[in-house]
């Protein structure tokens, strides 16, 4: 007994670096957002002040814009997370199954070219490129492909691309390393048991995918619910995003208080995002097991499972 | 020869059987198989035996259908299945990985075939339950397959395999892993399932013990090409090549020329060899004498032929025999094994008598006369 513990002291210290990363960069920064939540703005000049506490920040929060703005948000990272998903299974699965090894690490390479510039520059160029007097739509109307300048700039079409371009690359990786490493050879036992490509993939591949799957939707989803650059960069008036309404209230508003309340909604949100369709997915998975399941002939495999009770 | 006349005569289109017709599978530059003939008959345990590298993985991958010949044609009980996906191949194989499915529990990965077929959950809970009664498994079936032992698993894969009840099981190199013990235990059930089912079993391995003991007939192969196709009494007593010579248990070779009188010319003096002149007289060759052929005594023996005086180098003992490390008047190194009980143990350094019969000679061409053979 007291070996255990002086074992998990001991584990405890030496994960001290962790421990002291986690404190600085996570939870000092969030419960000071959460202590600043519960004060207000005294007056003009002063961004927030503490010596009072109440909720009534958070009763702030449940405005029409801001509940608007959060569903508008919702959508567009569900949306978002869902295309690039979409995108990224099948191109993930072909990578990690279908191109010869020596190509993979250049297609990963290029996989992460958006990475190598700033994220705000990337996404002005996105700008400059979808611009109505832009040279795609002058390309797009030379060609007679549209009558008129490309509208999309400014709309939530051209947040919704914005975010699937940017956030792709995080779907794509966690991807590709789970199906790599189901293997060739698991694919082979089950073609060779009689499973075709199809009923190989649905079976072997993506079961043995599903950490990588879930990692990937939460890398995607969670920092594009609190996105602000794509939004104010490409979506103008109508594709606000709540990261906007809570950068707002820091920087031109000054009204720390509110913009903390409205941060903690959208982390408790996103946390309860995040539980619900965990939950789902366990209880699809559990469906599955059942459906899957052999029931065996004889009952001494109640012995089995003693044995592994035991152990 | 014996277990040669329990087997049906062969007939191609037998539901178990295998023809491999000229296959040839290239990798870019380099020929992995190079124009190989086999026929394997319905029921028959074939091993593929040979050292690393000589493509026994590649030619039972293209029998599987994860490879394609390059030329060539493979038939399975009659007809062509060159373009056939795994899938619908009536072979099942059991990796040299074992490659169990780590998301499912024991029963699930036997099951894992049945249900492909679409096999009723009655049914698959018989069969699952047999086969894995069949390998001694019953208890675990609730088990991950990450929770085994290198045994078990590799058990589990053979359940997983012959639960299709496919006519033809593919086995790579299935028992690597295994401790010697374990590993002969499993030859020994291996054996008595492949005799009590009746599949065919084309077994790879390089472990020239395990081929001879339990196969019908070895496949014996080098360099993507076969070197000889018999029973295990065949290849020992009469190995086509001087490579199938050399693999098979402990050889010394000795580089000479054909005497033509039944006589060899060797840098040790004359051998004589029941054989010798199978070879046309002058023509360079190498005669292989078993390590258990050669009989080592302190006193000249009381032959004229095939005797020649030695230094005793290294001695080890191996449990049965006790090889000796042995050094000619030439220069050349001999090794002879003895039983143990054959007097006593020659001390290193000293100087012995080997000697062999005539008829323990094999006589091949030599492949590199300039060198020696070696
Ligand atoms: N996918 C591949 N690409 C290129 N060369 C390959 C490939 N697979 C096999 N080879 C080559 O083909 C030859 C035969 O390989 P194979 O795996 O059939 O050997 P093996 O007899 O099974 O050897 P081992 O006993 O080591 O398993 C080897 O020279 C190998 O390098
Ligand atoms: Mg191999």
């Amino acid at each position: 007994m007291s070996k255990l513990s002086r074992n998990s002291v001991g584990v405890a210290a030496l994960a001290f670096p962790t421990w002291a990363y986690l404190a600085f960069f996570f939870i000092i920064p969030v419960a000071l957002v959460l202590w600043y939540s519960f004060g207000f703005k005294p007056d003009l000049f002063t961004a927030h002040d503490n010596s009072v506490l109440s909720l009534d920040r958070y009763f702030e929060t449940a405005d029409p814009t801001f509940l608007s703005t959060f569903w508008n948000t919702l959508q567009i990272a569900g949306v978002g997370t869902l295309i690039c998903l979409l995108i990224g299974v099948p191109f993930a699965y072909w990578l990690a199954v279908k191109v010869p090894s020596r190509w993979r690490a250049l297609l990963l390479a290029l996989v992460l070219v958006p990475f190598w510039t700033n994220f705000l520059v990337r996404t002005l160029g996105w700008q400059i490129l979808l611009a109505p007097e832009g040279f795609l739509s002058d390309a797009l109307q030379t060609m007679h492909l549209t009558t008129g300048p490309l509208s999309i700039l400014y709309t939530r079409a051209a947040v919704q691309l914005g975010v699937v371009y940017n956030y792709l690359p995080l779907m794509v990786m966690p991807l590709f390393v789970a199906m790599d490493r189901a293997g060739a050879s698991l694919r082979e036992a089950s073609r060779d048991l009689g499973a075709n490509r199809w009923r190989t993939l649905w079976q072997v591949t993506l079961p043995l995918a599903a950490p990588g799957i879930a990692s990937g939707c939460l890398l995607v989803f969670i920092p594009l619910m609190g996105d602000y650059i794509t939004a104010s960069v490409l979506g103008g008036a109508q594709g606000n995003m709540v990261g906007q309404l809570v950068a707002n209230q820091f920087n031109s508003a000054q009204n720390w208080a509110l913009g903390s309340a409205m941060a903690v909604v959208l982390m408790i949100f996103i946390l309860l995002t995040v539980a619900i369709v965990g939950a789902v997915i366990l209880a699809v998975r559990a469906v599955l097991r059942h459906n899957r399941r052999v029931v065996m002939d004889r009952t001494d495999i109640e012995s089995a499972v003693i044995e592994e009770a035991a152990a | 020869m014996t277990q040669q006349s329990t087997l049906a005569p062969p007939v191609a289109t037998e539901a178990g059987s295998v023809q491999v017709r000229n296959v040839v599978k290239r990798y870019g530059t380099a020929t992995a198989v190079a124009g190989v003939n086999l026929d394997v008959r319905s029921g028959e345990f074939l091993s593929l035996l040979g050292p690393s590298g000589c493509g026994k993985t590649t030619l039972l991958r293209m029998i599987a259908g994860f490879e394609e010949p390059d030329e060539g044609d493979i038939v399975l009980a009659g007809s062509s299945v060159v373009g056939v996906p795994p899938h619908k191949r009536p072979v099942n194989t059991v990796f040299q990985a074992y490659a169990l499915f780590p998301h499912m529990s024991v029963a699930e990965n036997v099951a894992y075939g049945l249900r492909q077929r679409r096999t009723s959950r009655a049914e698959i809970g018989a069969r699952v339950t047999e086969a894995l009664d069949l390998v001694q498994m019953g208890t675990f079936a609730t088990r991950n397959p990450k929770m085994l032992s290198g045994g078990q698993q590799q058990r589990v894969a053979l359940a997983r395999a012959i639960v299709n009840r496919p006519k033809v099981l593919l086995l790579d190199e299935p028992m690597s892993a295994l401790d010697r013990k374990l590993r002969e235990e499993m030859q020994l059930e291996l054996k008595l399932l492949q005799r009590r089912l009746g599949i065919t079993f084309v077994f790879v391995t390089h472990d020239q013990a395990e081929a001879l003991s339990m196969s019908d007939r070895i496949v014996v192969m080098l360099d993507g090409r076969v070197q000889q196709v018999g029973t295990a009494e065949d290849i020992y007593t009469n190995p086509a090549t001087s490579f199938v010579a050399g693999f098979i248990g402990k050889q010394n070779f000795i580089a000479g020329t054909v005497a033509g009188n039944g006589r060899l010319v060797t840098a040790d003096g004359e051998i004589a060899a029941a054989d010798a002149d199978a070879a046309p007289a002058g023509s360079a060759v190498l005669a292989a004498v078993r390590a258990e052929s050669i009989t080592v005594s302190t006193v000249r023996p009381d032959t004229d032929v095939n005797v020649v005086k030695a230094a005793v180098g290294a001695v080890s003992f191996l449990g049965e025999t006790i090889q000796y490390q042995l050094t000619t008047g030439s220069g050349h190194e001999l090794l002879a094994r003895v039983p143990p009980l054959h007097g006593e143990l020659l001390p290193a350094g000293s100087t012995v008598w080997c000697s062999w019969a005539p008829a323990h000679v094999q006589v091949f061409p030599n492949p590199h006369p300039s060198t020696g053979g070696q």
